[in-house]
């Protein structure tokens, strides 16, 4: 060591001497950030070989005064990937730019938790990063679908490819039956309303209001000790979303622009005419020969029906008799009608700087999306001004004002026949635009008309009246807003106190044309209108202090506490009127009779007061013990009031003395945390006995609604966690597992009771439930210098398991259930047999009696057992980025296995030509002859075979997905200045690129959006693949 | 030093946690704006009467008589004379006579109608605070919508009164109570097929006994009284059925319209409505349009009128004229607007009243050949002219209430098979609801339902 030390200086010394006579060079240049491009303050280079450096200036400048000579210069800056680089300076003056990348898994990197911030090194919780930047310009209009893949313990599902659809986001597992699943949404300090407000089925999705571009970090709270200070609303986990700051500097300005179209990630295919005809004609024959009929009576039965699909009564030959639709002029591909071309453009103009008293952030964005599905676009316009003030060394204050407005098409339910997805039930042989649209009352031809889309001559309501002759509007306008004071009372106390607000205003506009009744209820051909108005306020206040010291120079001490007061009230109000005069008449001023009208309210009220306290000695053993006591409107009025204590503590091995010979080990913690956290998301007056308004007649009434239920509180989830984190092989190799035992009890039951009560279901505090897992996290640098390479897995497994539900079977979906000793929403149905190829019934195990394996051809002999389970076995995702000079590459991986996905629409659309809905081509391969071995039973035509819910509509639902690949290409800064521009950075993106599953319908990433729920897990019901899409972009700084 | 900072962070959390307990209660202090408490609900007499409305609500839901009281029966009766069409796959397992016990339709005519004797039984709980004048009409009221709906649920879920022992044939459970907070004793079991029949001539009776003869749109006597005679028709007993059909007839209270399309599809409730659910936009359901009628008159179209039924009406029937073609087939013009469902219709009675006295060999009223031939006339067809047998009073019924749910009760109580089911057979009883077996383990599921 001292000789190595000796010997640098010696030859450093020689160096030196010899270059005293040679002329000295300057070595210049800019440090950006490799993604955004922006200028980095404070950057430290530091030259190993002169052992001098420097720091880069407010413009991100660097200077270095160096002889010619090759160097190793080392980049550092906090919350980045350290560079090292070889440079070589020949003439008198190299300019030389610097990319950094940012690092979040960085040790020193500062992480946001629940009142407060704490370095990454210290943490002794379960939390997850990921910067703003990582998820910058991914085109998606909602953040949780950017981070889909990309933290270990978080499974993302997006429920169809509706256009701000709803997403199922779930850290560890759902810990609820009843109460919500999804975890609490702090935006900068403020638990935001994540109601679904949709007036139908289709939920809406609260976090589409958030600009994903202004987020500097979102961090994802996971296990107790990280969660708790946030008490009665922690147990689905947080999610801390902090939107950018100003920053003091010269002010950088953003523009950006991107562009793109999407497409279904899959399309399925539907028999076509000819093959309509050589099933159905066999299913027609079949059926007459089960009945002992003449097959001509149920082939007539058949053409009748056809007759009238087809407009086939007008398209006989009268010289042959022949029917023209068997010729195939008629071949309609109704799933093509469902799609239209998609696309997207979105302009976004930020300014980020500030003196040293104020910073700012401003931005403003645009956005237009066209959805892929027939009447669905997205349009969003938004901006956010979040200001910081010291108004003196003690006293800061600031706002942050984000304010939105989205303007929606939405789509009816899937489980509508307006929905566009339903149109492929309509068989291939019914034109668009029928002909007999062009027909008098007396049948004769109407000269010179136009066919148009049918109403009544469709076997069900034709969706396309829905795309020409209604709409459904939504627009939402939100202003999520803050104000605080920042005051140091000593250097080593603040308090701070804020108060803010998020105001959500929803209005729906409905309006369906006259021609679309038979597809709307209450439309009665004369036009339907509905207007709905929903306001959600959402006040908060809080004021928390926080004291740090260092005492004895080794004991750290953070003790943070405060109180916060929240109060949020809901109203809406809806009318609804038919009746008018034309399509041009939307609103329901115009309409002839209202058919109703109502207003409603509701509030809650949360009261809380949490405290942290943070120890750290030595820099190598943490402790931190957390609490919070939350009273809330909604609990019973015997528990008013939770407690919600949590603890951790964290030991950093590599510390120690004995570790010192470890070479290969950089850094080592092992942490475990316990705690306690509640879900309250219950119902505002779910513990009360109450009656409601109803009415007869015109006459007004009351009647009960809810049975009394006084002791009714929070769900209690403890949670008990440990973590090893370490880094190897020069910090080139990061690993962060954890191994969870989550317990929630006290589980929010709607416990089904008996109906003869009057009262079907009561929620009850009854039943337990475990989720356990294991999240596996690594980032490797695998190519440094030049060319890097870096690699970031992530992988989770959760095992769900209701362990008491108090003897209840709860149900939802269509076929799931929550059964003790089985995760939830397992599919409980029937076990489909197979064909029996002796005469191509479907089988059926009877799973009951003395011989269960015996199999039946009776569906309702045969017992309902577990036959599938919608939860993976593992989620995960694997990301690459790859950066060469001014390029950089990243590919995303995204993968879910062993779930199961129950395909309800199976029941008609693959049901072995049971109704006139078109089939899936597979049912070609039915039942034919005696001996055939095939899964699709024998088709009987109006005749159920094998059509009962069963396993025969589950399929495996695993998946890997090719999420998101980006390739971006950042302009030389040399070339750029000459045009007085900063950076500029063009890209192009590519979403659900590719999609490898053994699943057969369009896209294994579903749960219909109208069962969606606790329960109602992995079902397919007409839903609508996911967008691929593929953007180009460019961003340019000045 | 380390003391003073003590001192002002206690002070600091001091002060806040005054604040907090100041401010906590009035914080958590919130009262639903669309919903009053159990305590108050029924303390006083607008709030009680307020509370008959709601039982009247759900009544006369889609659940019970604005369809599925009537619809589903029909379907499982049917031999041909209709297709179920729709998508619904719950009334095609009907129409299939292949219940499952999980059949979303057959459980919900249980849990609605039990809903409905809940609300009822809050009311006559409730009874004392009403003055003594009205206290008598809301309590007839009230036990008519309890007698009815514990009727419909026996007559569907338990075996027919002619099939087997009606003394030890499960019905229903029978609960006269309200529900206070629920507990184990909500485990109630299922009273036999005559207890049901029982309770059921109790309610109506008293109800007969206690309702005025006018009451809006409301329950009358003869409302009850005509209720009553489907019950004793059911249960054979037909000296008691004349008797309440007379009863209904010699009010005079009621006429058939002249012309039979006149006793359907009105705004307000002919006089040939002894009784009939109101139904209006605002808050109204009627699923027999729903399922019957074509898209033109806001119906799903899914039930098919087919030929077979076509042929059970004789030449010059007006009957025969009242179905429309939409949606590819024929319907039914009775139920093809949004308006009065009406439950008991008088020719019903004059039905009653004949089949009654013709199988007694009396003639309480009037002879079994002049009320048929009124309901005859009416529908334009001459006097019967050949000799009368019961059949010819049943095949009056069959066209006179056709797809009105009197199918499969008059199916079973004349022992006539649906096809080449017999009448008794398993399949054309409900299922208990798997879920209320799941919840109730004194209940004993229907043979032939799986368990």
């Amino acid at each position: 060591m001292t000789y190595r030390y000796i010997l640098f200086l010696l030859i450093s010394f020689f160096l030196l001497a010899e270059n005293a006579y040679a002329q000295q060079s300057t070595l210049s240049g800019v440090v950006t950030d490799s993604r955004s491009g922006e200028e980095l303050v404070g950057v430290n280079l530091f030259v190993e070989e002169t052992a001098s450096g420097t720091t880069t200036n407010l413009e991100g400048r660097y200077e270095l005064t160096l002889n010619p000579g090759t160097y190793n210069l080392r980049i550092t800056y906090i919350g980045y990937r350290t560079k090292n680089v070889q440079i070589t300076i020949e003439s008198d003056i190299k300019a030389r730019d610097f990319q950094m990348v940012a690092d979040r898994v960085d040790l020193d990197q500062v992480v946001v938790v629940g009142f407060g911030t704490r370095s990454r090194r210290d943490v002794t919780g379960s939390i997850s990063s990921i910067s703003g930047e990582e998820i910058q310009n991914t085109p998606v209009n909602t953040v949780e679908s950017a981070i889909q893949g990309r933290i270990a313990g978080i499974a993302i599902q997006r429920e169809t490819g509706k256009l701000g659809g709803a997403s199922q986001v779930r850290i560890r597992g759902g810990s609820s039956v009843t109460g919500s699943n999804q975890p609490l949404y702090v935006v900068d300090g403020i638990p935001i309303t994540m109601d679904d407000l949709s007036i139908n089925a289709s939920a809406t999705n609260p976090l589409s209001d958030l600009n994903q571009n202004d987020i500097e970090s979102i961090e994802i709270l996971k296990d107790a000790s990280a969660a708790a200070i946030y008490g009665s609303r922690a147990s689905n986990g947080v999610i801390l979303i902090t939107t950018k700051r100003g920053r003091e500097g010269r002010t950088q300005f953003n523009y950006s622009f991107q562009a793109g179209f999407s497409e279904p990630t899959n399309k399925r295919e539907f028999l076509n005419t000819a093959e309509f005809f050589e099933l159905y004609e066999e299913a027609a024959r079949n059926r007459a020969i089960d009945d002992g009929e003449d097959p001509q009576v149920w082939i007539d039965i058949l053409y009748d029906e056809i007759n009238f699909l087809s407009a086939g009564e007008f398209r006989q030959n009268s010289e042959t008799g022949e029917w023209f639709w068997r010729d195939g002029v008629i071949d309609t591909n109704w799933e093509n009608e469902a799609f239209q071309n998609a696309g997207m453009f979105k302009h976004e103009l930020s300014a980020r700087g500030g003196s040293d008293k104020t910073r700012f952030f401003l931005s403003g964005a645009y956005s237009d999306e066209t959805g892929i599905l027939i009447n669905n676009d997205f349009e969003r316009i938004s901006g956010r001004a979040n200001i910081d003030q010291d108004v003196s060394d003690r006293l800061r204050i600031g706002m942050n004002l984000s304010t939105n407005r989205s303007v929606m098409n939405r789509l009816s339910s899937d489980n509508a026949f307006a929905t566009p997805m339903q149109l492929v039930a309509q068989p291939p042989i019914t034109p668009i635009r029928d002909p007999r649209t062009c027909f008098d009352e007396n049948e004769e031809p109407i000269p010179g008309c136009t066919p148009q889309l049918s109403g009544d001559f469709t076997e069900y309501y034709n969706g396309l009246l829905h795309r020409d002759f209604s709409s459904f509007e939504t627009t939402i306008f939100r202003t999520i807003g803050s104000a605080y004071a920042d005051f140091n009372i000593l250097p080593e106390l603040a308090l701070r106190t804020e108060y803010s607000a998020d105001i959500l205003t929803q209005n729906e506009e409905q309006y369906y044309g006259a021609l679309t009744a038979r597809g709307v209820g209450g439309n009665d051909g004369e036009g339907l209108g509905v207007s709905r108005w929903v306001r959600v306020q959402n006040w908060q206040t809080q004021t928390y202090g926080t004291y740090q010291n260092t005492f004895d120079d080794v004991h750290n001490v953070e003790i943070v506490g405060g109180f916060s007061a929240q109060r949020v009230t809901d109203s809406r109000s809806l009318v609804e009127g038919r009746g008018f005069p034309n399509d041009s008449f939307r609103r329901i001023a115009s309409a002839a009779e209202i058919l109703a009208g109502s207003s409603s309210g509701s509030e809650y009220s949360f009261v809380s007061v949490y405290s942290r306290a943070n120890y750290a000695f030595d820099e190598r053993y943490l402790l931190s013990i957390s609490g919070r006591v939350d009273g809330s409107s909604r609990f019973g009025i015997d528990n008013r009031y939770g407690f919600f204590p949590a603890g951790s503590v964290g030991w950093i091995i590599s510390d120690e003395g004995f570790m010192d010979d470890v070479n290969f080990v950089d850094f080592l913690k092992i942490r475990a945390s316990y705690g306690l956290t509640g879900n309250a998301e219950i119902g505002n007056f779910a513990s009360r006995g109450l009656f409601g308004g109803t009415s007869y007649g015109g006459f007004p009434g009351i009647n009960p609604t809810q049975s009394p239920n006084p002791d009714l509180r929070w769900e209690q989830t403890s949670q008990f966690d440990i973590g090893l984190d370490f880094n190897v092989l020069g910090n080139r190799v990061r690993v962060e597992t954890d191994y969870y035992v989550r317990n929630t009890r006290d589980l929010l039951l709607n416990v089904n009771v008996p109906a003869t009560t009057g009262f079907t279901t009561q929620l009850r505090n009854v039943g337990q439930l475990e989720n356990r897992g294991f999240e596996f996290t690594i980032n490797t640098i695998n190519i440094e210098g030049d060319f890097q390479w870096t690699s970031n897995f992530n992988f989770s497994t959760n095992k769900n398991k209701l362990t008491d539900l108090d003897g209840q079977v709860i149900t939802g979906g269509f076929v799931n259930r929550a059964i003790e000793g089985q995760p939830i929403g397992v599919f409980f149905t029937r076990e489909y047999a197979g064909v029996d190829p002796e005469n191509g019934r479907a089988l059926y195990f009877l799973n009951q009696g003395d011989n269960p394996r015996d199999t039946t051809v009776n569906p309702n002999d045969a017992a309902e057992v577990v036959v599938g389970d919608p939860n993976p076995d593992f989620t995960g995702g694997f990301s690459n980025n790859f950066s060469f000079r001014g390029f950089d590459l990243n590919v995303l991986l995204q993968f879910v296995s062993g779930n199961d996905i129950y395909t309800a629409s199976g029941r008609f659309m693959s049901a072995n030509a049971w109704f006139f809905d078109n089939q899936t081509r597979d049912q070609l391969n039915r039942w034919r002859e005696p001996g055939d071995v095939t899964d699709v039973p024998r088709p009987t035509l109006f005749r159920a075979n094998g059509t009962a819910p069963s396993s025969r509509y589950i399929v495996d639902g695993s998946y890997i997905r090719l999420k998101n690949v980006t390739l971006a290409y950042n302009l030389p800064r040399s070339f750029l200045n000459q045009y007085g521009v900063e950076r500029m950075r063009i890209y192009t993106t590519g979403i659900n690129l590719l999609t490898f599953t053994g699943y057969d319908g369009w896209d294994p990433e579903v749960n219909t959006d109208f069962l969606a729920g606790n329960i109602g897990l992995g079902n397919e019901f007409y839903s609508a693949p996911q967008a691929r899409t593929f953007t180009f972009g460019i961003d340019i700084g000045f | 030093m380390i003391m003073n900072y003590k001192k002002i962070t206690s002070a600091v959390f001091g002060f806040l946690l005054l604040i907090m307990l100041v401010s906590c209660d009035a914080l958590l202090d919130t009262d639903p704006q669309q919903s009053i408490s159990e305590e108050e609900a029924l303390t006083t007499p607008g709030n009680v009467r307020a509370a008959l409305i709601g039982a009247y609500s759900l009544h006369r839901a889609s659940t019970q008589y604005g369809g599925r009281y009537m619809f589903l029966p029909d379907l499982l009766a049917d031999d041909g004379d209709v297709n179920w069409t729709g998508t619904f796959f719950q009334p095609r397992e009907v129409f299939d006579k292949t219940i499952s016990p999980d059949n979303s339709f057959t459980q919900s005519v249980w849990t609605g109608s039990y809903n409905t004797i809940n609300r009822a039984n809050n009311v006559l709980d409730a009874l004392d605070v009403l003055d003594a004048a009205e206290s008598v009409r809301v309590e007839g009221e009230a036990l008519f919508l309890r007698g009815l709906a514990h009727f419909e649920l026996v007559r569907v879920f338990g075996r027919a009164y002619n099939d087997g022992d009606p003394t030890q044939n499960p019905g229903v459970p029978i609960v006269t109570a309200p529900t206070r907070g629920i507990g184990d004793d909500a485990q109630i079991p299922r009273a036999t097929v005559e207890q049901v029949y029982q309770q059921v001539i109790s309610d109506l009776e008293d109800a007969r006994d206690q309702l005025p003869a006018t009451n809006g749109i409301f329950a009358t006597t003869y409302a009850a009284s005509g209720m009553l005679a489907r019950v004793h028709l059911m249960r054979g007993d037909y000296e008691n059925a004349a008797i309440e059909a007379n009863r209904v007839i010699e009010s005079e209270r009621f006429s058939l319209m002249p012309s039979f399309e006149e006793a359907f599809n009105q705004e307000t409730s002919p006089v040939e409505h002894i009784y009939a659910t109101r139904v209006t936009v605002q808050d109204g359901a009627h699923e027999m349009r729903l399922y019957y009628a074509s898209s033109d008159f806001g119906g799903r179209a899914d039930i098919d009128i087919l030929d077979q039924h076509l042929e059970r009406y004789e030449d010059g029937d007006e009957r025969a004229d009242f179905f429309y073609s939409g949606g590819g087939a024929l319907r039914t013009q009775k139920w093809s607007t949004f308006t009065n469902i009406p439950i008991i219709r008088l020719s019903e009675m004059y039905l009653i009243r004949a089949e009654s006295n013709l199988r007694e060999g009396s003639s309480l009223g009037d002879s079994p050949i002049n009320d048929l031939n009124r309901v005859r006339n009416r529908a334009g067809l001459d006097d019967f002219d050949d000799d009368l047998s019961l059949q010819v009073i049943l095949d009056e019924r069959r066209v006179e209430l056709a797809f009105e749910g009197h199918l499969l009760h008059d199916k079973k109580r004349n022992g006539e098979s649906v096809g080449s089911i017999p009448f008794d057979a398993n399949q054309l009883v409900y299922p208990i609801p798997l879920r209320e077996l799941e919840v109730n383990p004194n209940l004993e599921p229907n043979p032939g339902y799986g368990q």
